[in-house]
Formats: structure tokens, C-alpha cells, sequence
């Protein structure tokens, strides 16, 4: 504060109590909008925004989520919601907004059997387990040597149906999969 | 478009009420439009550009504060310095990639002003005839054709 300041609080009093006022009311303000925070939320380096702004600048800078006052690395799992005196029922201002899609993906031990694709394609079953999850894969191809892997069920039984869906899964697993590896 | 307004009538009271040392917005300029800004910037004293004084032209995209501003130097005294292009272009990377939406219009000034202090030797960038001859009219865009690097 300078000392111009100052002096004019001094000639008009009154003008010093709104300074007061302001002034505290500054310490909650958002440091995006510079209005008090709504729906606020806190950083973990101690950084007031409303959720909603600092949302979109999440989202202006997906790739480098950095708090906007001191950068520190930010996102939004890493920010405290802030719920004061009044509100018997206060919700998570980060789940307001429409939940961002999570992401798809298969899990990560699907790489190592990620050649079996190849040799697979033909044969639904196989083709299935073998991109779907690495031990299936062994397990699978072991019994088929070995052919102790029992007779493919009847058709139209239950075993069957079972069969076809866990293969249509697994299927779908393994095309999102590739997917994933084409676009990352 | 109502956010960007409603902060930048802040902005304004913030800088009117208490204005930082050499640095005066242009009440005129804001009260006919308030996406464009001019800031009258005086050098500081005991630095090369000490009494010298400077426009900056501040121009609001309406996803203010979360894109930066556009800004540049104006008029007659374009301040010879290393990031300042003779055009009123300046290379400065909170304009461009570093800038924050805690940053603001009092931010930036100052931070010119400290560049503009800190400087030692007054001389254009290097590559200011080539610059001014095939830059975008956007000074934005200028960081992709002078830090090459980042691309
Ligand atoms: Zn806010
Ligand atoms: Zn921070």
C-alpha cells in the first residue's frame, strides 16, 4: 500500500473502513475472475479458485497443468474443495460439471501378448485371449497343443453364448487396444 | 464473453484506484471499447530509459484471462531494446507460452517496465529488418517464428 493511500484514508475515514472490508474480502477472491470464489477450491501449493475457472484452465492446458499463480503442477485430483458454515449438504464443486469421459484402455499386459494378433486372426476364441490378457494367452495356446483344452461346446448352450460373449468382449478389448497404441 | 468483461471492469477499478509506479491506463481508450486498452508506461528512473514515455496497446480475445493478451508498443517512441521490435512487437514469453490466467494487465506492465529496466545496452533484436518485413500482424504468433526451438 503507498503512502498516497494512506493519507487519503486518513482525510475521509469512511473510505478506510471500505478499504478494511475490501481487503479481507480480497483474501477469498478467485485468482482467475478476482471475484470471491465460488464453489472454491484449494491447491495443494495454497492457491484459492473458484472450481469452475480453474476447470477451464485444465482444460485451456491439458497437456501442461500448472497452478496458474506459482506453476506448481496442478490437476484435478491434486485440489481440495472448500465447503464453509451454512450449507448442510455440500457437494463436491468438482462433480457439478459433466465428468470429463474416462479414458479407455485395456491393461498393460496386453503388450506382451500383442503378437499373438498376428497368428490368431483367424480363430475368434484364440484371437480373443491371446491380445485380451498375456497369461490367457500362454494358457490358452498351451492347452491347444496339447489338446487338453475341452471339446468346443455343443452349439446354443449356455457354455457356448458364455463363450461367444467373452469373445465379442475381448474382441472389442483388443481393437480399443490397438486403437490406443495407433494414437499414442 | 460476460467473464472477460466483468474482470477486466476489475482490472480497471484496481489500476484507477491505485496505479503502479510509471504505469497510467488511458481511461479514454477503455471507455470507448473494453477489449482494447492503451497504457501509458514511463521509464524508470535510473535506467536507460529513465523519463522516456512509452503506449502499450492491450488488445482482449474474449477467452480472457485464459488466452493472453495481445499486446504492444504504440506510437511515436517505440523503446529500442533488445525484445522490442521496431514495429511495437515484444518478444516476451509471458505473453505468449508462460502466460497465466493470474496474470493481468498491471502484471504484464510491470513486467515490461522491469525489462525495459533491466536492460544495459539499447539496441534492436538482431533479426528486427527481417522481423518487421515477414511477421503476422499478431504478435502472438510471433513466438513460433522467433523460438524456433519450441516447435
Ligand atoms: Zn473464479
Ligand atoms: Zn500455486
Amino acid at each position: 500500500m503507498s503512502a498516497e493511500t494512506t493519507s487519503q484514508n486518513n482525510n475521509s475515514p469512511s473510505s478506510e473502513d471500505n478499504n478494511t472490508a475490501e481487503e479481507a474480502a480480497g483474501t477469498y477472491e478467485c485468482n482467475i475472475c478476482l471475484e470471491t470464489a465460488n464453489d472454491a477450491v484449494v491447491s495443494m501449493c495454497g492457491h484459492l479458485f473458484c472450481w469452475p475457472c480453474l476447470h477451464q484452465w485444465l482444460e485451456t492446458r491439458r497437456s501442461r497443468q500448472t497452478c496458474p499463480v506459482c506453476k506448481a503442477g496442478i490437476s484435478k485430483d491434486k485440489v481440495i474443495p472448500i465447503y464453509g458454515r451454512g450449507n448442510p449438504n455440500p457437494q463436491d464443486p468438482r462433480e457439478k460439471l459433466p465428468p470429463r469421459p474416462p479414458g479407455q484402455r485395456s491393461e498393460p499386459e496386453g503388450t506382451g501378448a500383442f503378437p499373438n494378433f498376428g497368428f490368431g486372426g483367424d480363430g475368434g476364441f484364440q484371437f480373443s485371449f491371446g491380445i485380451g490378457a498375456f497369461p490367457f494367452g500362454i494358457f490358452a495356446s498351451t492347452f491347444n497343443f496339447n489338446d487338453g483344452r475341452p471339446a468346443a461346446p455343443a452349439p446354443g448352450s449356455p457354455q457356448e453364448a458364455e463363450e461367444q460373449f467373452l469373445s465379442k468382449v475381448f474382441l472389442w478389448v483388443g481393437i480399443i487396444f490397438i486403437f490406443w497404441l495407433l494414437i499414442a | 464473453m460476460a467473464s472477460m468483461e466483468k474482470r477486466l471492469q476489475k482490472e480497471l477499478q484496481a489500476m484507477t484506484k491505485d496505479p503502479p509506479p510509471g504505469v497510467q491506463v488511458d481511461q479514454e481508450s477503455c471507455s470507448r471499447v473494453m477489449n482494447e486498452w492503451i497504457v501509458d508506461l514511463e521509464g524508470a528512473t535510473g535506467t536507460l530509459y529513465e523519463a522516456e514515455k512509452f503506449q502499450l496497446q492491450f488488445k482482449f480475445g474474449s477467452k480472457y484471462p485464459f488466452d493472453s493478451p495481445q499486446v504492444t508498443f504504440l506510437g511515436p517512441n517505440i523503446p529500442i531494446h533488445p525484445h522490442v521490435y521496431s514495429n511495437g512487437h515484444i518478444c516476451l514469453s509471458i505473453l505468449t507460452e508462460d502466460w497465466s490466467p493470474a496474470l493481468s494487465v498491471q502484471s504484464v506492465c510491470l513486467s515490461i517496465v522491469s525489462m525495459l529496466s533491466s536492460c544495459t545496452e539499447k539496441k534492436r533484436p538482431p533479426d528486427n529488418a527481417i522481423y518487421v518485413k515477414t511477421c503476422s500482424k499478431n504478435p502472438k504468433k510471433t513466438r513460433w517464428w522467433y523460438h524456433d526451438d519450441t516447435v
